[in-house]
């Protein structure tokens, strides 16, 4: 079977649609049957866990891809987010998270707005401002990473806990996934996004409020890249200017590989959860097998070409830039 | 020299040429005329070999050609000079006319300037104009860029040892008459050494420059005369083909429009496009804008529509002053826009019929701010029974619908969304018979709901067929007003008196 005709297979929406969910049965029950230790409760509650983080900067990203662009400021405002809750929580507590959260929406916002007020294309904006974020970062936490003492601890211990034998991460996780879920299939935004990223001129002509739509779009995209990196800062109980700098390219292959195309308005949340699992396991399984640590980005770098390349429909895109 | 025989060609099921058979004689210019639609440009791709015809047979000197694409038609010294202007206008005259064909002048792989311009000087001589050969293309007027085209057409002269056919896709739609006369003095130069075929709307040109004439309509060739035959009025006749029907309109359905004015345009202009347009549309009133490619009918629907501002004078929907700065806010006046292209601007094709039927108004469709699927999905039911679109169901993505059941959801849209004034832009194009005498059924349906409608059309005869009035305009500008009422429709001969 040559490339052609494996690309002609995945054209039919229906096998597309299946490829994801069924790639990650094998994978679990490959693995499972490989080691058997991994089919048990806590390795699979371990794998969950160590999903959520990914999956919530996976999720974000997939509302501005499904629009038709794409937001690579994610892991910037992970990382700063990390370091203003590290900096904030011995002093104002609680509140810290709230204000490393906003701060994520506040820089999705600013891309969003010169994405569209300047019309600057999303990957340079979102390049651009992830500069910005990553410098402020850098700036703020003086180079440095930043542990959480004790004293802050006690306000971010609980991330780490359990509730209803899940771990909180899952739960938070699954908490804002299936929000993303219901606001992008019940909300007009989320109608929408679709449209726009399925075909903008024609949204346009409809008296959508494109730019409207699309701010919204990065501005839940900054704001779950903060919670990601809140998260992240309360698992290792430190914040840091380079906590995030490896999951961008796994976030954008978690969202390619579990089923959105990434020239937008096809997919959507619940093709975003099975790729981050995916992503996950093979994370997991390339460490099982002694895979150099190091050379994971080389494995994700390569899923996502071989995702985008057999997924895509060029027949129907004469130029690519 | 270069025949066509029997071309059979289709988009999408709908047929573009049926059975066309044309003949090209050495040194001789054919002309070709049809209204819009009538299956002119696709005859010259198929010739030109960018579009591969589903059946019949091109024959060069008797002899068969299969042309896969438009390399394959240089090679044979078939070259196409293109309606919509294709030079690169970042690019020099001399690399736009050598443009794929540098290898000439490569020396040690680094192109050689200086050669490449004098040879590009030398083919701007052949038709003896004076161009500079290292300005951008960017900065000539559209008389000399269609001039560099035309030499670049003649570069196949060097590489291909025969007679060559140069096809002119409407040439001179975007000259005034000093650069047509210019045009015509080298094509009339140049017939000793080549053949043309010239592709043209205006007929007195075309009687003017060709030596026969082929008339198409509907996909077909219906008429060949020398052009020494016939005059532009009888040709005229040909080309529209039955006289005015007025069945095919349902004239019996067209009534008086209401008293109210919704849209009241005074004076509006817009640089560049159109100056000084007064426009009102009374409440069940189908106002119909007619007018040549560049007189400013479209950029005048594109301002009501929201899409280009106007930049001066007023414009009032029901007697309110509005300045609209996005289609977002005429929507918001009610205002729907059925565009010319209903595959990008009409329809996100992806989305399914119930999706696109809703996406200019939700709120028939929501209860306290989510969306309802079930009403949806009755909604669009209930409009697929009404407007029978043929479709399996309301879930269906548009763009495995034909057509006009695509139109059909475009229109379905805007009555959803309770729009009572519609632009309709070109609304039958691409559509078969009787897909279009469905779509005429609508609009008097909406009509005589009283929803005021602008239109403009493919062809005079839809214009005059389906409007209670006539506005016509050129360079910019209205230039006649006609009373259409049913049954005594103005004579097309008036109002294309006016068009140009």
């Amino acid at each position: 079977m040559d490339f052609r005709t494996l690309r002609s297979a995945f054209s039919l929406g229906w096998v597309n649609a299946a490829i994801p969910p069924a790639l990650l049965l094998i994978l679990i029950l490959g693995i499972g049957s490989a080691a058997p230790g991994f089919l048990t409760q806590e390795t699979l509650l371990l794998l969950l866990a160590n999903t959520a983080v990914l999956f919530i900067l996976a999720a974000g990203v997939t509302g501005v891809i499904l629009v038709g662009g794409i937001d690579l400021s994610i892991q910037a405002i992970a990382s700063l987010s990390s370091v203003i809750l590290a900096q904030l929580v011995p002093q104002i507590g609680i509140m810290a998270f709230p204000a490393a959260i906003l701060a994520g929406v506040v820089f999705g916002v600013l891309s969003g707005l010169v994405h569209v007020r300047l019309k600057v294309p999303s990957f340079v904006a979102t390049l651009a401002t992830g500069g910005v974020v990553a410098g402020i970062a850098l700036w703020a936490a003086d180079g440095r990473a930043i542990t959480i003492e004790a004293s802050g601890r006690v306000f971010t211990g609980w991330i780490n806990g359990s509730f209803a034998g899940l771990p909180v991460v899952v739960w938070i996780a699954a908490v804002l996934g299936a929000a993303l879920y219901l606001v992008m299939r019940y909300t007009p935004f989320g109608r929408y996004s679709l449209a726009i990223g399925a075909g903008e001129p024609a949204a346009i002509a409809a008296g959508i409020n494109v730019d409207r739509t699309k701010i919204i779009a990065f501005a839940i995209s900054g704001g779950l890249a903060a919670i990601a990196g809140v998260v992240l800062a309360a698992r290792l109980s430190s914040g840091s200017p380079t906590l995030a700098n490896q999951l961008l390219l796994p976030a954008i292959a978690a969202v390619i590989v579990g089923g959105t195309a990434i020239t937008g308005g096809l997919g959507g949340i619940g093709r975003t959860a099975v790729g981050a699992l995916i992503i996950s396991i093979v994370r997991m399984g390339m460490t099982f097998i002694g895979v150099n640590i190091f050379a994971e980005n080389v494995v994700f770098g390569a899923v996502l070409i071989l995702a985008v390349a057999i997924t895509i429909d060029r027949s129907k895109i004469a130029v690519i830039k | 020299m270069l025949t066509a025989n029997g071309i059979c060609k289709s988009f999408a099921g709908v047929p573009a040429l049926k059975n066309v058979s044309v003949e090209i004689r050495p040194n001789e210019v054919v002309g070709l005329i049809g209204e819009n639609g009538a299956g002119k440009s696709t005859l010259m791709r198929v010739l030109a070999g960018t579009h591969q015809p589903d059946g019949g047979a091109l024959l060069l000197d008797g002899k068969p050609l299969r042309l896969r694409h438009a390399a394959d038609a240089a090679a044979q010294g078939i070259g196409m000079v293109f309606q919509e202007q294709s030079l690169l206008l970042n690019l020099s005259v001399a690399e736009n006319i050598y443009l794929g064909q540098e290898d000439q002048f490569l020396r040690f792989g680094i192109v050689n300037w200086k050669a490449m311009h004098a040879a590009a000087r030398r083919q701007l001589a052949k038709i003896g104009v004076d161009i500079d050969v290292r300005a951008r293309a960017s900065e000539l007027t559209f008389a000399a860029r269609q001039m560099v085209e035309l030499a670049k057409a003649l570069t196949l002269e060097e590489t291909v040892s025969r007679p060559l056919v140069i096809l002119l896709d409407e040439p001179t739609s975007v000259l005034g008459a000093g650069d047509i006369k210019v045009l015509f003095d080298r094509v009339r130069a140049l017939k000793s050494r080549a053949s043309f075929v010239f592709v043209s709307h205006r007929l007195d040109e075309v009687l003017e420059i060709s030596d026969r004439v082929y008339t198409m309509k509907d996909g077909e060739v219906v008429a060949e005369h020398r052009a020494d035959a016939i005059t532009g009025p009888e040709l005229h006749e040909i080309m529209v083909g039955r006289g005015l029907q007025a069945s095919y309109y349902k004239e019996d359905r067209q009534h008086p429009p209401r008293d109210d004015i919704i849209v009241d345009a005074r004076k509006i202009s817009h640089a560049g496009h159109f100056s000084q347009v007064d426009l009102q549309i009374r409440a069940g009133e189908i106002l119909g804008i007619a007018g040549v490619v560049g007189s400013g009918r479209e950029e005048v629907t594109r301002a009501i529509g929201g899409f280009l501002p106007h930049d001066s004078g007023t414009l009032s929907i029901r007697g309110e002053r509005v300045r609209f700065r996005s289609p977002q806010d005429a929507v918001r006046r009610g205002i729907g826009y059925v565009p010319r292209e209903r595959r990008v601007e009409g329809l996100v094709m992806f989305l399914s019929i119930a999706e696109n039927i809703t996406l200019a108004d939700l709120s028939a469709v929501t209860r306290r701010g989510a969306i309802s699927h079930g009403r949806e999905r009755r909604l669009a039911l209930d409009w697929i029974r009404r407007l029978r679109i043929k479709a399996p169901g309301p879930e269906i993505a548009c763009r495995k619908l034909s057509g006009g059941n695509q139109q059909k959801v475009v229109l379905a849209r805007w009555m959803t969304a309770g729009s009572r004034i519609l632009i309709l832009d070109h609304p039958t194009r691409g559509l078969d018979v009787g897909a279009k005498e469905e779509v005429y059924e609508l609009v008097r349906e909406l009509s005589g709901d009283g929803v005021a409608i602008l239109l403009i059309s493919d062809t005079l005869e839809e214009t005059i067929g389906l409007s209670h009035r006539v506005m016509v305009m050129r360079d910019g500008e209205v230039t006649a007003h006609f009373d259409a009422p049913a049954g005594a429709k103005p004579d097309q001969v008036d109002l294309v008196r006016a068009m140009v």
